[in-house]
């Protein structure tokens, strides 16, 4: 009996990872092949794979401008769904993520100043590892507040509250730095504060693939204490687990995802909570050991996918990602609060 | 390993929150095999000592020891292989199945990924087996009752081999049945399997009934330590839980509600016979005499809550002609005598003369035997009320006790 339903349900989760796999390769070959030049699928192999191929044009817009930005959202959609999905276990909350808590508007003012700061005193703010420290120690401040806060108030809906006036306050500090900067700094600046993966170069592209990598490792390699962290910081704790060291991994972990994808293609909401929520229902297991791995995969497909629509729905105008991600992530939000007790 | 080793000691214990110590001198000692309860008003600091006890707080002076190491020096892993916990806590695990929930008490067994190896399987199920929680093993957490929860949770406590289990409050929101459930298999694990168990409890009587050591905690203090035979004395529970308008009754492990200040009615009871009247008539408001009771009998255990004035005999004398005469002069103030309908032997007698008495001198008397087969007043002219139930009886005195005049029991005695 034991034995039997386990095998049927590893069975299931194993071919839905596998489906994920295969939709989120697909994907990432659709997202170059579509835009205001559609280019045929197995032209896009064949330049992908080196090949000569016919069209220099086509190989130049792959090259140059659809296979960064396909990355960037890939990685970028790692970045969300996992400290996404480490938040929520930090909290024992499924309603958290990056967005909801604040900590990538914390993330976003300090690249402001990063940004604006360096128009002012002629240093190259754009250069992309200044950006990255910037949101880091954004975020991390946030998180930390956050955190404290946490274990003030147990109410989620309080937390909530708390996320959305970091949120407020740390717009608030941005828009009246930015009433300071020059015209042509705030163009770019604001479309950037929208969140969108335009405009990737290949060396942002870089940190944030390699960057993302080696913290998605660290992730999974945390997943066992992960789940005896399903249990409560209690029981976890009475199971031999270093509490100390986990929330401080945990919160590192989380604050580096968020800053990396936040400092280069800035805040995007709700996929973090969206992409681990989804998972969890599909795969009907709470083990981190499955959610990590299937939210580097299935954060890279929802956000590639939602790259995709922002950039195609109403072309040639291109819509910010997080008008796309809150549309569909704001009604969930509301959904999972009026059925909280669903057991999630 | 000796039986009676002791598991967890502890040496001049304060603990508390932020160095404010909660419960002052905390002298734990508890063997192996043993099973240990903290007893005590909410508030009083039980989940204090369990959280120090189990190394979630560190103490604000003194030291625990566990199997003679002194808790903190012990590595996290094996502390782990030592103590497991059931917290009361809610769970909420997402979907995780009670197997996969109880398996989680494996993980200072498996290795980096928690990967569990046929071996941790077996004993997964083995735990689950020990609580009858096997049939529970596929279903997911979240959809099972409280009391199946309970015993998954203890479950997991299990599988992760403990020597000792602590345990807060492990039955509160369970049913009656669940309660016992729980307490028995705690029992049988320490028992079977020498584990020993340190536990809060709220049910005083699974407690006093299910462990070996009591400790009774109150105002930050432990008031009393030992086997409950020994420390729990009539009026010892009453006042640990500053209970003023209940009576908790040690021998039966019983709670009675005070009764009516008025006194309505004279009984004559015993042999158990009085107990659903006092019950029934303290909940229609009435109050009442009693007499004569002995001294063990188990009317007088809830006659003490319930009654205002009673008179007792010493256990198996005949009833004195002083305790006699006492009862005779209470029972002239009453015009109501009640007969429970108790069983007449030699050392009672005297109440059916009381109950006779009552009759001649035109008392109303209602009583519960039977017409026909206890024809203990065919001897006399007046005729008593027959009931059939304490419930009847309230209804008819109710009905009655408006009424100044002496009642003349028309509707039965006009039958017969």
């Amino acid at each position: 009996m034991q034995g039997e339903v386990e095998t049927k349900r590893a069975a299931r989760r194993n071919a839905i990872l596998i489906m994920l796999l295969i939709s989120m390769v697909l994907m990432f070959l659709l997202s170059i092949a579509l835009g205001s030049v559609n280019i045929k699928l197995a032209d896009v192999i064949s330049i992908l794979l080196g090949k000569d191929s016919a069209s220099d044009a086509h190989q130049s817009i792959i090259s140059k401008i659809r296979l960064p930005r396909a990355i960037a959202s890939m990685a970028g959609g790692v970045c969300l769904a996992l400290s996404g999905l480490l938040l929520q276990i930090f909290f024992s909350n499924p309603i958290v993520e990056p967005y909801v808590l604040g900590i990538s508007s914390g993330a976003t003012m300090f690249v402001s100043i990063v940004f604006l700061g360096g128009y002012t005193f002629g240093f190259s703010a754009t250069n992309p590892m200044f950006m990255f420290i910037g949101a880091l120690v954004g975020s991390m401040i946030v998180m930390l507040a956050v955190v404290l806060a946490a274990r003030k108030v147990q109410n989620i809906v309080t937390l909530l509250v708390i996320g959305m006036m970091t949120g407020y306050l740390c717009s608030s500090i941005r828009s009246i730095m930015s009433s300071f900067a020059s015209l042509e700094s705030l163009g770019s600046l604001t479309l950037w504060t929208m969140g969108s993966f335009a405009g990737f170069t290949w060396q942002k592209v870089k940190i944030l693939a390699i960057i993302t990598s080696i913290f998605a490792v660290l992730a999974f390699l945390l997943s066992k204490p992960l789940n005896a962290m399903l249990l409560g910081e209690g029981y976890a704790q009475s199971m031999g687990v270093g509490i100390r060291r986990f929330r401080i991994a945990v919160i590192i972990i989380a604050s580096v995802l968020t800053a990396v994808l936040t400092a280069f293609a800035g805040p995007i909401s709700f996929v973090g909570l969206a992409t681990p929520h989804m998972l969890r229902m599909g795969l009907k297991t709470a083990d981190n050991r499955v959610l990590v791995p299937a939210c580097v995969l299935g954060g890279a497909l929802t956000t590639n996918l939602c790259d995709l629509l922002a950039r195609t729905l109403l072309a040639p105008v291109e819509l910010p990602i997080g008008a796309i991600t809150s549309l569909f992530g704001a009604p969930l939000v509301i959904y999972m609060l009026l059925r909280r007790d669903s057991g999630l | 390993m000796s039986n009676s080793r002791t598991v967890v000691q502890t040496k001049s214990l304060r603990v508390g929150y932020n160095k404010k110590s909660v419960v002052e001198v905390v002298d734990i000692e508890a063997l192996r095999g043993e099973i240990v309860c903290l007893l005590g008003p909410n508030g009083a600091g039980k989940s204090t000592i369990l959280r120090t006890l189990s190394s979630m707080l560190s103490p604000v002076e003194g030291t625990v020891y566990l199997d003679g190491e002194n808790i903190t020096s012990v590595p996290k892993g094996k502390l782990a292989k030592f103590m497991s916990v059931v917290l009361t806590d809610r769970l909420n695990p997402g979907l995780m199945t009670a197997f996969e929930i109880a398996a989680m008490g494996r993980h200072p067994y498996t290795g980096f990924f928690g990967k569990l190896k046929n071996e941790d399987k077996e004993i997964v199920l083995e735990s689950l087996a020990s609580v009858k929680a096997l049939n529970l093993a596929d279903r997911y957490f979240n959809e099972l009752s409280d009391g199946e929860k309970q015993k998954v949770k203890i479950a997991r406590a299990l599988a992760q081999e403990p020597e000792l289990i602590v345990l807060d409050e492990p039955t509160s929101h369970l049913d009656i049945s669940h309660r016992i459930e729980v307490v028995e298999i705690l029992s049988k694990l320490c028992r079977d399997k020498g584990i020993t168990v340190i536990m809060a409890l709220h049910d005083i009587d699974l407690a006093l009934k299910g462990c070996q050591t009591v400790l009774l905690i109150k105002n930050g203090k432990i008031v009393a330590h030992g086997a409950p035979e020994k420390v729990i004395h009539q009026g010892v529970i009453q006042d640990l839980y500053d209970i003023s308008e209940a009576r908790y009754d040690d021998l039966l492990g019983s709670m009675e509600f005070g009764g009516s200040r008025t006194s309505d009615m004279f009984i004559v009871s015993g042999a158990g016979s009085g107990i659903p009247v006092f019950r029934t008539l303290r909940k229609t408001g009435l109050g009442m005499d009693c007499g004569i009771l002995h001294q063990s009998d188990i009317d007088t255990h809830v006659a003490m809550s319930l009654c205002n004035k009673l008179v007792v005999e010493s256990d198996f004398q005949r009833i004195s002609d002083a305790k006699f005469k006492e009862a005779t002069e209470i029972m002239a103030n009453h015009s109501i005598v009640v007969d429970t309908g108790f069983p007449i032997g030699e050392t009672n007698e005297k109440n059916t003369q009381l109950l006779l008495m009552a009759l001649d001198a035109g008392k109303d008397v209602y009583t519960f035997r039977n017409k026909e087969s206890q024809n203990l007043y065919q001897c006399l002219d007046k005729q008593p009320i027959y009931c059939s139930d304490a419930s009847e009886l309230a209804e008819m005195i109710r009905d009655g006790t408006g009424q100044k005049e002496p009642r003349i029991p028309t509707l039965v005695t006009a039958a017969s």
